[in-house]
């Protein structure tokens, strides 16, 4: 789950920023020479959540189409666009031209593509990989959302810990460490075994639910069966059944905290754990959680090879009233060009194929990870992402019931593996 | 009411009559049918915002409803049998109950002796009675997090200081009471000075001659208290309990707060610790099943328990209030 998005820890951290922005969004829409066509007035409204970074880029498109207004409608929390967006869709009204939606989403907005309009164009129709376009994409072909950022994970890890334990301290060596390219779950768990050896109070990664987000995102059909939709997690040898072996057989090594808790979020600042799975936005969150923490580092890798966590789409509603302009407007905000801007300024990775290659995103570099090249580890992360796991009907509930199974076993201790794993069924069975 | 006074007024002679009659009956309808009219409009809003949807919510339980697809077949009853048959709502309504209990009784109890000593002749009155108010004004997102940090499993001002004492930290998260202790300290905290207030107005209007009388008879304070303070703010004593018990069963906002790692549609702890019903209820509505029809049917049973806890807690404070029969046997037996 992107829960990035739905965290305030993030978003408290972010609100300074994004509401300095906003400030600027509502301001002039300037009388320069226009190179718009003409046509009446429309007003746009547009909605986002958190932190699209879209604020200068809303002054920029107004100025070039004097005729367009944008307004720009953030929800506080991304719980709230969801729940407006469905809320739309089950009222059939249209209150935005635009709606943005995270990932975990789609699959059900997908169910009610008809609500929303066909975005492809053959412009943009090679703008995305696959995957990314295989998210927005209904049982007939149709495009329902334009991506926006993306989330390619590479393994975050503390300089001085692993120094501490006698690992490796610089980030290529360290991405030889766990495998390189060809890295496995059980390179990175036998060298967490050695890190645990060496007893420098320090755990190896956060929680098990965190690697549970990375494993079951690299599984082709994690909970269900592609071919019918059928939810396959109480066979015996299911995917998500090995996937939930391997972890909580790996308590051992983790620091039992939640990710988004008080005390995870806590955690980044004190030496509670040496290394965390790091979706491209998560590196701003640890930057705003630990500020002081000067030896946060990240490395080009991850067990079991790639994954993506997050990232989010334009969708524009069919029914609304200025159904063409706000296509034109979501098709040039999520353009390679306005990507590369967006991540630049807020860090946002991008999800175009071109933003990913631009130079502009390539160089870019981060001094909080001492001066890590972000940029192209990201991009390298990205290229390596090739498939995207089967999101059924029921994905999102039994997702978070597997989250919650492992919480029991690692965080809450409530229960063993073995008795958590049947109320993890028994609660799948429930679904209806 | 001008056409009454005209009445008498007018002769009963000749030919209107019928027309008399007309007004006779215009005017009979106006006595009746105005007073009607007048508090009309209430009733009117309350059907359309009140009524209509409880009805409509009834409609929408006894079909397969999905939130995004829109209504299904007619399953009667199926909806209210799945949600009865589901453990999780069971849980559910264990925990409203624990954490209503846990935070609607010391409410009332710690409100009615807060507001006991607000009426003494204290010194800077206005300022104690304001304060015990500023809690309420405080948002419930920052109380949310406020008791978050105090209430974190590992880094928490709680476990801290319970760790001083040496008693081992308490899993606030993981443990089903310490959950709802910690949620019902928020509760209690927003709601305890609300309470406070209100029973504080009724006790002012006590007249003070019973209070002297009672002084003259020999009555403590405590005698005092339980003999003519309760007796004597009854009506309102029903009114915060019932709107409390109903506050406490629909409980929402705080327990879904203190699952920072859940959003709302998959919130309250790992192993349900903390769901409630009417966090049950989102879930299932508004969480990624959509199933509006199971949610429509938890709404339902939520009412009729509600109905049921609230006519209990009637008969029970008829009964404390019945206590005032201990004022009128006591002045039986002066006379």
């Amino acid at each position: 789950m992107h829960k990035s998005r739905t965290v305030w820890a993030a978003a408290a951290g972010l609100t300074g920023i994004a509401l300095a922005v906003t400030g600027c969004s509502t301001g002039s829409s300037s009388n320069s020479a226009s190179t718009a066509s003409s046509g009446g007035k429309v007003t746009l409204k547009v909605q986002t959540f958190n932190e699209f970074g879209y604020a200068d880029l809303f002054t920029e498109y107004m100025k070039d189409h004097p005729n367009v207004t944008i307004v720009s409608d953030k929800a506080a929390k991304s719980d709230d666009a969801r729940a407006s967006v469905k809320n739309s869709i089950a009222t059939s009204t249209v209150t935005d031209d635009i709606v943005a939606a995270d990932v975990d989403w789609m699959p059900e907005l997908l169910k009610s593509s008809d609500f929303f309009a066909d975005v492809k164009t053959t412009d943009n129709a090679k703008r995305w990989p696959d995957w990314k376009m295989a998210q927005a994409t209904d049982a007939s072909g149709k495009l329902i959302g334009l991506g926006t950022d993306s989330g390619p994970q590479g393994v975050c890890y503390r300089k001085d810990l692993f120094q501490k334990a006698g690992l490796p301290t610089d980030r290529a060596q360290v991405a030889t460490l766990l495998g390189g390219s060809s890295a496995t779950w059980d390179q990175y768990f036998a060298t967490g075994q050695k890190f645990m050896a060496a007893n420098t109070g320090a755990a190896w990664f956060d929680s098990l639910g965190a690697l549970a987000q990375v494993a079951n995102n690299q599984q082709a059909e994690p909970f269900e069966s592609k071919s019918d939709d059928s939810i396959t997690v109480a066979k015996s040898d299911s995917n998500a059944s090995k996937v939930f072996t391997m972890l909580t057989s790996h308590t051992d090594q983790s620091a039992h905290l939640a990710q988004w808790t008080d005390d995870w979020t806590k955690a980044f600042a004190s030496d509670k754990f040496a290394t965390v799975m790091c979706p491209a936005w998560m590196t701003q969150i640890i930057a705003g959680d630990a500020p002081d923490q000067k030896n946060w580092d990240i490395a080009d890798v991850l067990p079991g090879g790639s994954s993506n966590w997050g990232g989010s789409f334009l969708l524009v509603p069919a029914k609304g009233k200025n159904v063409t302009e706000a296509k034109a407007l979501a098709d040039w905000l999520t353009a390679p060009a306005q990507a590369a801007k967006v991540f630049v300024k807020f860090g946002n990775f991008p999800s175009q194929t071109d933003a990913v290659k631009d130079a502009t995103v390539t160089a870019k570099t981060d001094t909080y990870f001492n001066n890590a090249p972000t940029g192209q580890i990201f991009s390298n992360r990205f290229s390596a992402v090739s498939k995207q796991p089967y999101r059924g009907s029921h994905y999102f509930d039994i997702n978070d019931q597997f989250g919650k199974a492992l919480t029991r076993v690692d965080v809450d201790k409530t229960d063993n593996a073995a008795a958590s794993w049947q109320k993890f069924l028994d609660a799948v069975k429930q679904l209806g | 009411m001008v056409t009454i006074t005209e009445l008498p007024t007018r002769p009963r002679d000749v030919r209107p009559r019928r027309r008399i009659g007309m007004r006779q009956r215009l005017g009979r309808w106006d006595v009746k049918v105005s007073p009607y009219l007048y508090i009309s409009p209430f009733f009117v809003l309350f059907a359309i915002t009140g009524l209509f949807p409880l009805l409509y919510t009834a409609v929408v339980s006894l079909h397969k409803w999905n939130l995004l697809t829109g209504e299904g077949p007619f399953v009667g009853l199926k909806n209210y049998v799945d949600v009865l048959h589901q453990p999780f709502f069971w849980k559910a309504l264990r925990n409203t109950f624990s954490i209503f209990a846990l935070s609607t009784i010391p409410q009332v109890i710690i409100a009615l002796v807060i507001a006991a000593v607000l009426n003494a002749n204290l010194r800077a009155r206005t300022f104690w009675r304001m304060g015990v108010l500023v809690p309420y004004v405080v948002a419930p997102v920052a109380v949310a997090m406020i008791f978050g940090q105090i209430f974190s499993d590992q880094s928490g001002m709680m476990n801290a200081i319970l760790s001083k004492v040496g008693i081992s930290p308490v899993g606030w998260h993981s443990n089903v009471l310490a959950s709802h202790l910690a949620i019902a300290n928020m509760v209690n905290y927003r709601w305890t000075g609300y309470n406070t207030l209100v029973i504080l107005a009724a006790m002012q209007a006590i007249p003070n001659d019973i209070f002297e009388a009672a002084i003259i008879d020999g009555a403590s304070r405590v005698r005092q208290f339980f003999s003519v303070t309760i007796p004597m703010i009854r009506p309102t004593l029903i009114f915060v309990i019932i709107t409390s018990t109903i506050g406490g069963l629909q409980i929402f906002d705080e327990p879904t707060m203190f699952d920072q790692q859940n959003s709302a549609t998959t919130a309250g702890g790992a192993d349900g610790q903390f769901v409630t019903v009417t966090m049950y209820l989102y879930q299932l509505g508004w969480g990624s099943q959509n199933n509006l029809g199971r949610s429509a049917a938890v709404a339902w049973l939520l009412f009729l328990v509600i109905l049921a806890i609230s006519l209990v807690n009637y008969w029970f404070t008829n009964r404390i209030a019945s206590d005032s029969g201990a004022v009128r046997r006591a002045r039986k037996v002066r006379s």
